[in-house]
């Protein structure tokens, strides 16, 4: 309806990164827009046409709202009319009852809005999926309740009538083009978003909640930021809408509304303001378009409600996900970027000599000691190895010391620095940086992106925060682990091994003080083992700290210098590599299974938890 | 499958273009018509919660319809009805009246008989300026200064003023209950109730309102019972509530004499409430034995619908007559000299009432009180406000 | 105290409603991990069964019956066919809004072909109900509290006490493993839907005396089920029959003693404290979903 907006091309700023880039796409973006507006103010429409419009324009600016809950942070919001309803009352009851100005009630509403919407978030957001689904409904249902029935305030159901537009914008069009104007600001703003490091963070968070945490990405906030942005998004359109249609009542933001804005968001797809827009034209069309059928009541929503299921069945990603797709075939290949940089990994100076203690970490769950008082510490620079047979509590103490878990007791230093009751992303922010067992990426994203992420990482500074220079970052990070050619491709395409090479350079991006690697040869074939125990040398090289966890005793003795053996959730044994697998304890523990328990029992060694 | 999903997604484009193009396609189509009748517009619910009532209000304006064109039509022409849905939303009849209002063609309007729907559309009605006949009956309607507004039922301040006649001289009850919906036309009824339950030295026990589709009012009579009200006054607004609470009150053993408002008395309350509903009273803008006129269409719809007929056919029916009749008058379609014509309507015996429009456009000053007489609504007085 | 026992009595039976309504929603999440949207309308559909067959055909009240409850075997294997089937692999968002799809097609589609007039379902019983002391117990109410415990009874013989019971279980705990050991899975699921919906369609056909059939019958019912279901812990039976009754006695009392216009507002504040006090509901055992 507005014309969509158009990425600006990327490959220009790739190729002059020392030139501002040109936004060329924005600036055709903008003058498309201000024709589009110009048409609406100009072009003499008639009444139906006008609530029409106006109603498709507000009401896209809420749904675009849901692009950003939903399409970019995976968080369902059920109560989108609420949050819409709130901006509409609060324009409506300041021009009528207090005699506001319009451009006051709307900073009002927008606040309400967005207060309500974040502490709704704040108060829900650690629930999930269906959790969160009822809580919005429930809110849908006590704000539909009060905006009835607290009647000396709200005027009840009568709703409330005469609202006042501003002087500027008094006549029907010139309001429309007033509201078009804003759409288009802010589809251009929330087209942009998933490139900046807000969006970045929102994409992470939907994609892996546990990946983002470590790789520095505040999940809690990040969600309740997009709650409230939604939330913004919503009141807005409520505002503008109830300035349109100049009459407000309960029954125009119910639970049935929200539900029509989620539809809405998903028919045209969730994940792009153009999708938001296109959802919303067609949910209004339709069923106007449908009045041919009104002989027979019922007939027409019941094609509707059809045409609802048929569009989610056949096509997943809405109308513009499935257009998006086709444009993005016919776009030319962008030209290959510079050759990258070398990857530089800084290790700060005149610290302390241990990077990280561990000082009689616990964790208990329930009756079971997984980790019991155990005490370690890991020296500068080189590779440190955990070991243990399975069961023995490695994984645990790994997810205690990447905040994934809280310690039953214990202290834990990082450079120096008392991390114990940091969450994840703080850890990470201290220069912790970890990979997963079982991989965990940033599904939608490219290898690129998702090692943007990495290399944003809060208290890196190693590099600086514009685009160009975190790309630069990223493309060294995937150079060094041998991917950089294929940085655009998304992560689904890699082979698992690639996977687990993309991940590290997600972590190596950030350049962190310590680096855990949870079994990273897991699943990997004696080739790519091999590459791997090259690639761990030449990060030790570059003078990293790695603490790593792995079963392959040959890959752990190959590469690290020193060694802790957990057995049963306790330390068993720390030392100098050759010295430590020589201990008698450690052999029977670990290595001596097989020869205690003769060669039947040997294979059965690697199933069985200690 | 990838066959069927071509085919769907064909068929979805076909209908990305066509919605674009219909306001358009719609407008031409009707632009062809125009000349050969008159055309009123008219906003009803034929889908959502109001279905119902959108079919009675349809089937009285045909009636009214029919005699108007047996009468040789309006100036000359066969008048004509163009119906859009409004959903029984708000939106949804902003959208029905400004689709009808878009049409140049249409010289006059039939609105809601929902208050709030009324409410919603008085903008646009206000900017289209062609006369609008409503039936919601909350008396602010006509007093916002918008001049296309014309009711056809009586409001509810004659209703409250009628309930509370009846009650305290006719039936000498001075302790009142009044159970009210929390929606538009509940509230201000409850409120005009109480007014002139004040005026009339009678005293309220208790005002309870509830919300829309409650599924039990066990809580409500109790709260009845307890207040030791001796006479019950109720604006109930959907049929469903009314006839729970009905059964209700009478399984819990209130025996209080109860006057209710229009919805007490029509057809779908009485299917569902049955003996419940026995030997109360209702206030009602249309009952069968008020008048000759009354009587004329009563039998005129229960010849064509096999059907008893109420309020929410009366008032559309006499909303065409009566447009018909101003449209003649004014010998016009101007919509000043059909808004002109309407003010000096005098003395018109509709089914609803005797019309005398005021200058705020209350057609309507009075209201019958009916008994039910186990099921059969009977006729018991009228009590008219009205002053030359 | 005759107040307190006669709101206990209506909490009772309107939270055995509930109760009712949300042991269906319990059954397909449990196992398909998705929230039907379109369970209300389950009820209203039975519902105007009952009216097409026992009020309109005047056919016995029992033949009337059998055969609502055929139909409603038969929309939920559809309605699996048609809804959910399809969209089993994706994730619960779609198949949410696919269920809303289908709530809307079926209240609609029942308004076109039978308009949209509110209807009486005479009640089985022929009297009214009785005083007890200085209570009146409504019959409809009392058969409502006596077929939901029978269900409830039947449904914990079936899933413990029986083999494909056990398959239930099994598939709606770990779907790979359960075919990993030869239990069909989507059998398992249709099973599942069809007897979800000749439980929606049995509460329907119990309330219609009491609420009248009409369209939206289902909808503000289902929703209170949804808050109860959320309230007794998703996913676990018990707490969906404590949390219907719960969200009775509360709408109940506090009707009666706080505020009749915010009744619809109670189920959802007490629901939002237990989301935010106590996530895992009064007998869940899950916190909060994975990430």
């Amino acid at each position: 309806m507005t014309g969509s907006p158009r990425p600006a091309p990327a490959d220009l700023a790739a190729a002059a990164p020392a030139a501002r880039r040109l936004p060329l796409g924005s600036i055709l973006y903008a003058i498309a827009a201000a024709g589009i507006v110009l048409l609406a103010a100009s072009v003499t429409v008639n009444g139906y046409l006008l609530n029409i419009l106006m109603q498709a324009a507000t009401y896209s600016v809420a749904v675009i709202g849901l692009t950003v809950v939903l399409g970019l942070c995976g968080q369902i919001n059920l109560a989108q009319a609420a949050f819409f309803g709130l901006g509409a009352y609060a324009v409506a009851l300041g021009t009528v009852d207090w005699g506001l100005s319009y451009w006051l009630c709307i900073p009002i509403g927008l606040a309400i809005s967005v207060v309500f919407g974040a502490f709704l978030g704040a108060s829900t957001l650690r629930l999930g999926g269906h959790y969160l689904a009822m809580v919005t409904i429930s809110f849908q249902q006590i704000v539909t309740l009060v905006l009835i029935n607290w009647i000396p305030v709200t005027h009840g159901p009568d709703g409330v009538p005469r609202i006042r537009r501003p002087d500027l914008f008094a006549d029907g069009q010139s309001y429309l083009a007033f509201c078009i104007a804003v759409l288009a600001v802010v589809a251009w703003v929330v087209w942009h978003m998933p490139r900046t490091r807000l969006g970045r963070a929102m994409r992470a968070v939907r994609d892996n909640e546990l990946a983002a945490g470590v790789a520095g990405v505040d999940v809690y906030r990040t969600k309740v930021t997009a709650f409230a942005i939604g939330a913004f998004l919503a009141g807005l359109g409520g505002a503008l809408f109830a300035g349109g249609f100049a009459y407000v009542s309960p029954d125009q933001f119910s639970f049935a509304e929200s539900i029509v804005f989620l539809t809405m968001a998903l028919l045209g797809g969730v994940g792009s303001p153009v999708g938001a827009v296109i959802g919303t034209g067609l949910l209004i069309l339709i069923p106007e378009w449908l009045r041919f059928l009104k002989e027979i009541p019922g007939l027409y929503l019941a094609i509707y409600g059809l045409a609802v299921i048929l569009i989610v069945v056949f096509m997943p990603e809405g109308i513009w996900g499935f257009l998006g797709d086709q444009v993005k075939r016919l776009r030319p290949k962008k030209p290959a970027p510079p050759p990258a940089q070398d990857l530089v990994l800084t290790q700060g100076a005149g610290q302390s000599a241990q990077v990280l203690q561990v000082e009689g970490l616990s964790k208990h769950f329930g009756g079971l000691k997984a980790v019991d008082e155990v005490s370690f510490s890991v020296a500068r620079g080189g590779i440190h190895a955990l070991i243990g047979p399975n069961g023995s509590g490695k994984t645990t103490t790994l997810n205690v010391l990447s905040g994934l878990y809280s310690p039953t007791g214990g202290r834990v230093r990082l450079d120096g620095r008392d991390i114990t009751a940091m969450p994840p992303h703080e850890r990470a922010a201290a220069g912790l940086g970890r990979t997963f067992q079982n991989i965990r990426l940033f599904r939608s994203m490219s290898a690129l992106d998702n090692v943007v992420i990495g290399a944003e990482r809060p208290g890196n500074d190693s590099v600086a925060r514009d685009r160009a220079s975190l790309e630069a970052r990223a493309r060294a990070a995937l150079a060094f682990v041998g991917l950089e050619a294929r940085a655009g491709e998304p992560v689904s395409s890699f082979s698992y091994g690639h996977q687990r090479l993309i991940e590290i350079a997600r972590a190596l991006a950030g350049n962190p003080v310590l680096l855990l690697l949870d079994e990273p040869a897991a699943g990997l074939n004696s080739s790519e083992k091999h590459a791997l125990t090259g690639l761990l040398r030449r990060m030790a090289a570059r003078g990293l700290t790695i603490l790593i966890i792995d079963h392959d005793m040959t890959l752990v003795s190959d590469v690290a210098a020193h060694i802790t053996v957990l057995n049963f959730g306790r330390r068993i044994a720390d030392g100098v590599t050759a010295e430590v697998l020589r201990e008698p304890a450690v052999i029977e523990a670990y290595l001596g299974q097989e020869a205690a328990e003769g060669p039947a029992a040997g294979l059965k060694s690697d199933l069985a938890p200690a | 499958m990838r066959t069927t999903r071509r085919v769907f997604l064909g068929g979805a484009a076909s209908a990305v273009v066509g919605s674009v193009a219909s306001p358009f396609v719609s407008r031409a189509g009707h632009a062809q018509g125009a000349g050969a009748t008159t055309r009123i517009g008219m906003v009803l619910p034929v889908t959502g919660p109001g279905a119902d009532a959108g079919r009675f209000a349809l089937n009285g304006a045909k009636i009214a319809l029919e005699a108007v064109n047996k009468a040789g039509g309006v100036l000359g022409k066969p008048m004509e009805l163009v119906t859009e849905d409004d959903q029984t939303t708000n939106p949804g009849a902003v959208l029905a009246f400004s689709k009808l209002a878009s049409q140049p063609d249409l010289v006059a309007f039939i609105g809601s008989i929902r208050s709030t729907q009324n409410h919603a559309m008085a903008p646009d009605i206000l900017k289209t300026g062609k006369p609008v006949a409503f039936g919601g009956t909350d008396p602010v309607l006509t007093q916002m200064g918008n001049p296309w507004m014309f009711r056809f039922r009586p409001n509810d301040s004659f209703s409250a003023r009628v309930i509370a006649e009846y009650g305290v001289n006719t039936l000498a009850k001075k302790k009142w209950a009044i159970i009210h919906s929390t929606d538009a036309f509940g509230t201000s009824g409850a409120k005009a109730l109480t007014e002139a339950l004040a005026k009339a030295g009678a005293t309220v026990a208790l005002d309870q309102g509830y919300t829309n589709q409650s599924q039990d009012f066990t809580p409500v009579v109790l709260a009845i019972r307890q207040s030791g009200a001796d006479v019950i006054g109720s604006y109930f607004t959907f049929e469903n509530d009314l006839g729970i609470f009905a059964r209700q009150l009478r399984q819990l053993g209130v025996q209080a004499p109860w006057v209710g408002s229009a919805s007490i008395v029509n057809v779908t309350a009485l299917k569902l409430a049955g003996p419940s509903l026995y030997n109360t009273f209702g206030v009602a803008d249309y009952a069968e034995e008020s008048s000759d006129a009354a009587r004329n269409f009563g039998k005129a719809y229960r010849g064509v619908m096999k059907l008893a007929p109420d309020n929410q056919s009366s008032w559309t029916f006499d909303a065409v007559t009566v447009l018909a009749k101003a449209i003649n008058a004014a010998g016009k379609t101007d919509p000043k000299a059909i808004r002109e014509a309407l003010l000096a309507i005098r003395g018109h015996e509709g089914a609803e009432g005797t019309y005398n429009f005021d200058q705020n456009g209350d057609g309507l000053h009075g209201y019958n009180v009916v008994r039910n007489d186990k099921g059969n609504i009977v006729f018991d007085k009228r009590i008219d406000f009205y002053q030359g | 105290m005759d107040l307190v026992l006669q709101l206990l009595f209506t909490g009772i039976g309107i939270g055995a409603v509930y109760a009712l309504v949300a042991l269906g929603f319990v059954l397909i999440f449990r196992a398909t991990n998705v929230v039907n949207f379109a369970q209300g309308e389950f009820s209203m559909v039975a519902a105007f069964l009952m009216v097409v067959f026992a009020v309109d055909l005047e056919w016995p009240y029992w033949l009337s019956f059998l055969i609502a409850i055929g139909g409603m075997a038969l929309l939920g294997a559809l309605f699996n066919l048609g809804v959910y089937y399809p969209l089993r692999h994706r994730t619960y968002l779609p198949v949410i809004i696919s269920t809303i799809g289908a709530s809307i097609f079926l209240a609609n589609t029942t308004l076109a072909l039978y308009g949209p007039q509110p209807q009486v379902l005479s009640p089985v019983f022929e009297t009214q109900g009785f005083l007890l002391g200085p209570v009146f117990l409504d019959s409809q109410y009392l058969l409502i509290i006596v077929v939901t415990a029978v269900l409830v009874a039947f449904q914990y013989w079936f899933f413990e006490h029986t083999l494909i019971g056990k398959k239930l279980q099994a598939t709606s705990q770990d779907k790979e493993m359960a075919a990993l050991l030869g239990i069909p899975v989507a059998g398992m699921i249709m099973l599942t839907f069809v007897y979800s919906a000749v439980l929606g369609g049995i509460a329907g056909i119990l309330v219609a005396p009491v609420l009248f059939v009409s369209i939206q019958m289902g909808a503000t019912i289902a929703l209170k089920a949804f808050a109860a279901t959320i309230i007794g812990g998703f996913g676990d039976v018990t707490g969906a029959i404590i949390g219907g009754l719960a969200l009775g006695i509360i709408e109940t009392f506090g009707a009666a003693y706080i505020s009749v216009p915010y009744k619809d507002a109670f189920a959802f504040i007490v629901l939002v404290g237990f989301l935010i006090l106590r996530p895992q509901g009064l007998f869940g055992e899950r916190i909060a979903e994975k990430a």
